[in-house]
């Protein structure tokens, strides 16, 4: 199901562990998936009879950042699971980790 | 709950001796001769330029009543008594360890702005945080954190003063922001037993030390342990090198020299072989990231130990290795901010500011380098989990109590030392 994706809005996947948290989207609507199922927002339940594709199970690490091509759409693991992240199909990439500060 | 009693002047002078005694004792340290001349805490932070870093830019500095630079001379003056045989000619003290980069950079009080000009107070609908945007990528992550479609950092105070200051910090440590709440202080640390048995000072092989901490708090760790005679390796990722390198290179300059230096690949395998090995090979491992990003290149700190018992490890984060604050991050304003200590200078005048810059930084530095070589000359320290919070907490529990820092009586006290002449 496509849905507006806004920066701060939280999703957990529907066939692993993996929840994430929207750092930015391009506007309209979309569909995130994970593990090739759609990714649930808020306080959805995953529906009956789903599971992980096994095309899609790269596996997700808690504090990446995942990216799509053009980064138009960033997501922050807050939680690691098993499947690949999605948007409208299209796995998502790692993005590499931020540079260190000059100062502190 | 009444004022505090003060403690009487002659107690207060030897703030700085007696944190050194209980240094050594926490460390088992009992044959170790302290060299300090008993002065004031007041003087000793007048002295260093602390007060002059924190209050307004326009108005007077304020004077916060934590012995904090008292503490970290005390520190100082524990380690040179632990490694007497050491590079101490003309080293700075540890007071002056807290304002040495301000110093050498020019940075001056900003009041609620730190020194650095990257971490703010401000005030929530129901408390004061503290957040520190210390790197560029961290305003992109302000929409998310105030789910707001286009934030910039100076509309901060007007987004954040109808949210609440709980769900700014729980949001804000998700997305790996450094921030904290300001108004509170945290519960008195208890005071670690001391480690048994007593330790007998005496002259080890130089050990070797392998850094791969970055900014302020580690390198000042291992340039203290060069100075007490360790071999320095400095090792950086070739795709994120330590980011001090981009700023003044006067004070990475002081922090760095004489160390030896060595970036890898941490992407390929084999930079994350010569890693390993560099790691296996050390007396000292000192590091400052979040446990998981070892754990994410394969490097198992606990394993390295076990294989190692002759290993001493140095483990510098914000907040601890347990979790969940194993994966919060903290800067040296906000850690000193969380401990309470802008908390205590805001209970002393009524104002909301920074007391130093950075200061949790160098104090963490100061109290890594004690640990570090106390565990070496132990045989081995193991995993030694150093959180900046802590350690400034430590300080403020050591000399000023919740009731000491609201106190008009102590403050006046303190005032009237400084007015009066000094030698």
């Amino acid at each position: 199901m496509a849905t507006v994706l806004k920066a701060g809005a939280r999703f957990k996947s529907a066939v692993c562990d993996t929840q994430v948290m929207v750092v930015k989207a391009p506007p309209g609507e979309h569909q995130l998936g994970c593990g090739g199922v759609d990714m649930l927002g808020g306080t959805a339940t995953a529906p009956e009879g789903v599971s992980l594709a096994a095309t899609l199970s790269g596996g997700t690490l808690i504090g990446k950042r995942y990216v799509n091509e053009d980064e138009s759409l960033e997501l922050l693991c807050t939680k690691g699971g098993q499947g690949t992240l999605t948007l409208n199909g299209t796995a998502l990439d790692v993005k590499q980790a931020k540079q260190l500060p000059s100062s502190d | 709950m009444g004022a505090a009693p003060p403690l009487s002047d002659v107690d207060e002078r030897t703030t700085a001796r007696r944190y050194a005694e209980q240094l050594l004792a926490l460390h088992g340290i009992a044959d170790a001769r302290l060299d300090i001349v008993d002065r004031h805490p007041a003087v000793i932070a007048a002295d260093c330029g602390l007060i002059e870093l924190s209050g307004a830019a326009d108005a007077a500095p304020l004077l916060c009543p934590a012995p904090i630079a008292a503490c970290a001379d005390g520190a100082m003056a524990a380690l040179i008594a632990m490694a007497p045989q050491g590079q101490w000619r003309d080293a700075p003290s540890g007071a002056q360890r807290l304002t040495e980069r301000a110093a050498l950079l020019g940075l001056q009080r900003r009041g609620a702005v730190s020194a650095n000009g990257s971490c703010r107070l401000l005030a929530t609908a129901d408390g004061v945080i503290a957040i520190n945007l210390a790197r560029d990528d961290d305003h992109a992550l302000l929409p998310a954190w105030l789910q707001a479609d286009h934030v910039i950092a100076d509309e901060l105070p007007q987004l954040v003063a109808t949210r609440a200051a709980d769900d700014l910090v729980e949001q804000g440590r998700e997305l790996g922001l450094a921030v904290a709440r300001a108004d509170r202080r945290p519960p008195a640390l208890p005071w670690p037993s001391p480690m048994v048995p007593p330790l007998r000072l005496a002259a080890r092989q130089a050990p070797r030390v392998v850094d791969l901490s970055s900014l302020w708090a580690g390198p000042l760790c291992s340039h203290l342990l060069q100075r007490c005679g360790a071999d320095v390796i400095k090792v950086e990722s070739t795709q994120r090198p330590d980011g001090a390198r981009a700023g003044s290179p006067a004070f990475f300059e002081h922090l760095h020299a004489g160390k030896a230096s060595l970036k890898l690949n941490f992407r390929n395998a084999e930079g994350r072989a010569a890693l390993l090995a560099l790691l296996q090979g050390a007396d000292i491992v000192i590091e400052a990231s979040r446990p998981r990003a070892l754990r994410q290149l394969g490097i198992d700190a606990d394993a390295l130990i076990a294989a190692d018992p002759g290993k001493t490890w140095i483990s510098i984060t914000g907040y601890g290795r347990r979790e969940p604050q194993a994966q919060w991050i903290a800067y040296g304003d906000d850690a000193a901010v969380a401990a309470g200590l802008s908390h205590c200078l805001h209970q002393a005048t009524g104002q909301w500011a920074f007391v130093g810059d950075a200061i949790a930084d160098p104090l963490t530095g100061l109290h890594a380098a004690i640990a570090a070589w106390a565990g070496h000359q132990r045989g081995g320290g193991g995993l030694i989990d150093i959180a900046m919070v802590d350690v400034v907490r430590q300080c403020l529990d050591f000399g000023c109590g919740p009731a000491m820092c609201a106190s008009a009586q102590r403050l006046q006290h303190w005032q009237q030392v400084l007015r009066e002449p000094r030698a």
